[in-house]
């Protein structure tokens, strides 16, 4: 058998060769190493630069104690530690936590809603898909103008105004500067802003269930309601993990709609821990102390990640 | 000639050509001598932005051979987060605009602005400038600032036909006549005082009380905490405070922190639905300018209502300067700008614009009714720099949310609770 042969297969190779298993597998890694390498060295180059550098950067920050543009002071873990005793983080800490879960289920939820609707008419539901979508294309700063206008304070607020025009004006305040609703009037605005991608990669996933198995449950008697319970919901599972993953990572790093809506007030109520980081690191410009925030938010991130790329990892291999 | 000779001559030479390069430096440097790019590191927005252009203009105009350029920064809320980014990431800029004092510091203290002490003699701008301003723009005996304008924040605008609606006729000059007038404006619809509480303003009314009731030296004590945060100055300041608030002054602790001093203007000078606003006079500018109001017929200026207290000869005032950085590529343009900026030309552009000029150069007659009312107000008071651009740090952050935690619950429980915070927090800065 040729050389040329025996690189065919893996499997085949080790039968054929015998004895030499090991030492024929070493010489194909290196003669294949060389060109794997250089095919990676861009990706690597771009991760290094991307990724890496600011990481390390952040990570030796985060050892400093920084306060404006002062001398910095090596204090080590010092950050860390005042973090914990930091009852403002821990509080964003909470309102993170609160924000994330809420803003991901109700757009997820709400995505995954309206792609097993779409998913009985699509052609029929083409305009209020894109319509949908077209939200999530907008800048997040751009939608909190537009919320700002929802949730004004006086008549002119277009929630008031609804809630005047339904007879229930004892209802209507200035919603953004009240703690107790200001959270929440954010969480809407995001979870609205959100849902448009859900929806996409939702409705993606019900599109590539094989007609054969509607068709044969059809055949067999099935109603639409049967259908959409028994094939399409449970079918639409791979979108819905996909799409729960990539709206838990936004959320975690909301900042832009905060930033506009309420600016993490009123009295630090819709503060999350990325605009923590933002308030410490550029307003106040405790930089060590912000970038320590960073990477308590990177961790639980990776936290998050972790499953769903193992996941992802073990259904490509 | 012999070698003693020539070096008699060599040294003869030298001396001749120290002598006229002395002369030359000693000489005025004309405005065809500046040249090159002069970079403004400027965070102004709107109307004020506006101003600022129209001074690169007209410097240019004076000095031709200068070319403005400007890096300009977006800010919401607190600008001092965004000028530290911007130098941190390696921004270079020849001058920028300032007008917190505790920044002044920071930035001296890290040896980034220029001691302008030696061209305020030589520039002579102490022909145009007080030796007060000088004082003003000092940091540890050095001259950092050079101020352009100032401004009353100790000023309550209203509007003409907001007042007329209610039924006042004639402006409160006492506290007592001030709060009788909650009613009157509230009976009409309109709430009395518009307080933007979502980011910073809503502490003028604070500071503006403190120093009514307890005299400028106390508040720069309190500023400088040689007195603590939870001295009786202080709760009996927040106590009066709250009863202004329990008479009906502001509308909802909600709708205060929902607003922020912008939409608190609209709210007096657009909407008509706020009687009064205290904040910096670049209201002024932008009633005139944004809000096309006539200055002292549609909209005027009433000092802050005397209290009673033995300190009402008070006025809470801020300033804007300009500051020019230690590692300038053009310190000379630099130079020539600062001097130009307190010149009669320079003066008169900010005048125009709706703003007050430090500078004895102006011409009173380009001032409105209001800035009329400003300026004659801060001459003739005592005054104190705005209490927050005094504080350092985070201090400053602690102080405005504790003080909207007030807004939420003026109560003296807040009280004993919202001081000890601010406390706790200034302590860590002794």
């Amino acid at each position: 058998m040729s050389e040329v042969a025996l690189r065919g297969s893996e499997g085949s190779n080790s039968r054929v060769v015998g004895g030499a298993p090991q030492r024929t597998a070493l010489r194909r890694w290196i003669a294949d190493a060389p060109a794997a390498y250089l095919l990676l060295l861009p990706v690597l180059i771009l991760f290094g630069f991307a990724v890496l550098y600011p990481l390390v950067q952040t990570i030796v920050l985060s050892l400093w104690d920084i306060k404006g543009l002062g001398k910095p002071k090596f204090i080590g873990l010092g950050n860390f530690v005042a973090l914990v005793q930091d009852a403002n983080f821990r509080q964003a800490a909470t309102t993170t936590l609160l924000w994330t879960l809420c803003t991901t289920a109700i757009s997820v939820g709400a995505g995954w809603g309206i792609a097993l609707l779409c998913a009985l008419a699509p052609r029929q539901t083409l305009v209020p898909r894109v319509i949908i979508f077209a939200a999530f294309g907008v800048s997040e700063a751009v939608i909190g103008y537009v919320w700002l206008q929802v949730y004004r304070g006086d008549t002119a607020g277009l929630l008031n105004a609804i809630l005047s025009g339904a007879g229930l004006g004892n209802l209507a305040h200035a919603w953004l500067g009240d703690a107790k609703t200001a959270i929440w009037c954010l969480i809407a605005a995001y979870s609205w802003a959100q849902t448009g991608l859900p929806l996409l990669v939702i409705f993606a996933a019900t599109q590539a269930i094989s007609r054969n198995v509607l068709e044969a449950a059809y055949v067999d008697g099935a109603t639409p309601m049967n259908m959409m319970r028994h094939i399409i919901a449970p079918l639409s599972m791979p979108g819905v993990r996909v799409a729960l993953f990539i709206n838990l990572l936004g959320s975690l790093r909301a900042f832009d709609t905060i930033y506009v809506l309420t600016g993490g007030g009123p009295v630090r109520s819709t503060e999350t821990i990325g605009y923590f980081m933002f308030r410490e690191s550029f307003t106040q410009f405790k930089l060590g102390y912000g970038a320590a925030a960073t990477l308590i938010l990177l961790a639980a991130v990776l936290i998050v990640s972790i499953p769903a790329i193992l996941q992802r990892t073990k259904s490509t291999t | 000639m012999n070698g003693l000779g020539d070096a008699g001559m060599r040294r003869r030479t030298m001396l001749a050509v120290f002598a006229a390069s002395m002369l030359l430096s000693a000489a005025p440097v004309s405005a065809q001598d500046v040249s090159g790019d002069l970079v403004l590191l400027d965070w102004a927005s709107g109307s004020e932005q506006e101003m600022i252009k129209a001074l690169e203009d007209g410097f240019t105009k004076a000095y031709p051979n200068v070319h403005f350029k400007e890096i300009n920064l977006t800010v919401q809320g607190d600008a001092r987060g965004a000028i530290r980014a911007a130098l941190q990431s390696g921004e270079k800029a020849d001058l920028f605009i300032n007008t917190w004092p505790a920044f002044r510091k920071e930035l001296a203290d890290a040896g980034l602005l220029r001691d302008l002490t030696s061209l305020w003699d030589s520039a002579k701008i102490g022909d145009n400038l007080s030796d007060s301003w000088k004082a003003l723009g000092t940091t540890d005996g050095k001259l950092y600032g050079i101020t352009y304008t100032y401004g009353d924040r100790s000023g309550m605008f209203y509007k003409t036909a907001t007042m007329k609606k209610s039924g006042i006729d004639a402006q409160p000059k006492t506290w007592d006549e001030f709060v009788a007038n909650f009613k009157k404006l509230n009976d009409a619809g309109i709430t009395p005082i518009a307080i933007g509480a979502k980011y910073w303003s809503h502490a003028e009314w604070f500071e503006s009380l403190y120093e009514h009731l307890n005299g400028v030296e106390k508040a720069a004590d309190l500023a400088a905490h040689k007195i603590p945060w939870t001295d009786d100055s202080v709760k009996n300041t927040l106590r009066k405070f709250a009863e202004m608030l329990k008479a009906g002054c502001c509308g909802t602790a909600e709708s205060m922190l929902a607003n922020d001093w912008d939409t608190a203007s609209d709210m007096v000078f657009v909407q008509g639905t706020a009687g009064y606003q205290i904040i910096g006079m670049w209201n002024n500018d932008r009633a005139r300018n944004v809000d096309k109001l006539k200055e002292g017929e549609d909209y005027s200026l009433q000092q802050f209502p005397a209290m009673g207290a033995g300190h009402d000869d008070v006025s809470s005032v801020d300033s804007k300067e300009f500051s020019a950085f230690t590692d300038s590529a053009n310190p000379a343009a630099a130079d020539a700008f600062l001097a130009w900026v307190t010149t009669a030309d320079a003066a008169n552009i900010v005048a125009r614009a709706g703003l007050a000029s430090p500078s004895n150069k102006v011409d009173p007659s380009l001032y409105g009714p209001v800035m009329r009312i400003a300026a004659g107000a801060v001459s003739s008071s005592k005054v104190q720099f705005v209490l927050g651009d005094l504080l350092p740090g985070d201090l400053v952050d602690e102080y405005r949310v504790q003080l909207q935690k007030f807004l939420q619950d003026p109560s003296d429980a807040t009280i004993d609770s919202v001081t000890q915070a601010i406390e706790a927090k200034a302590a860590t800065f002794d």
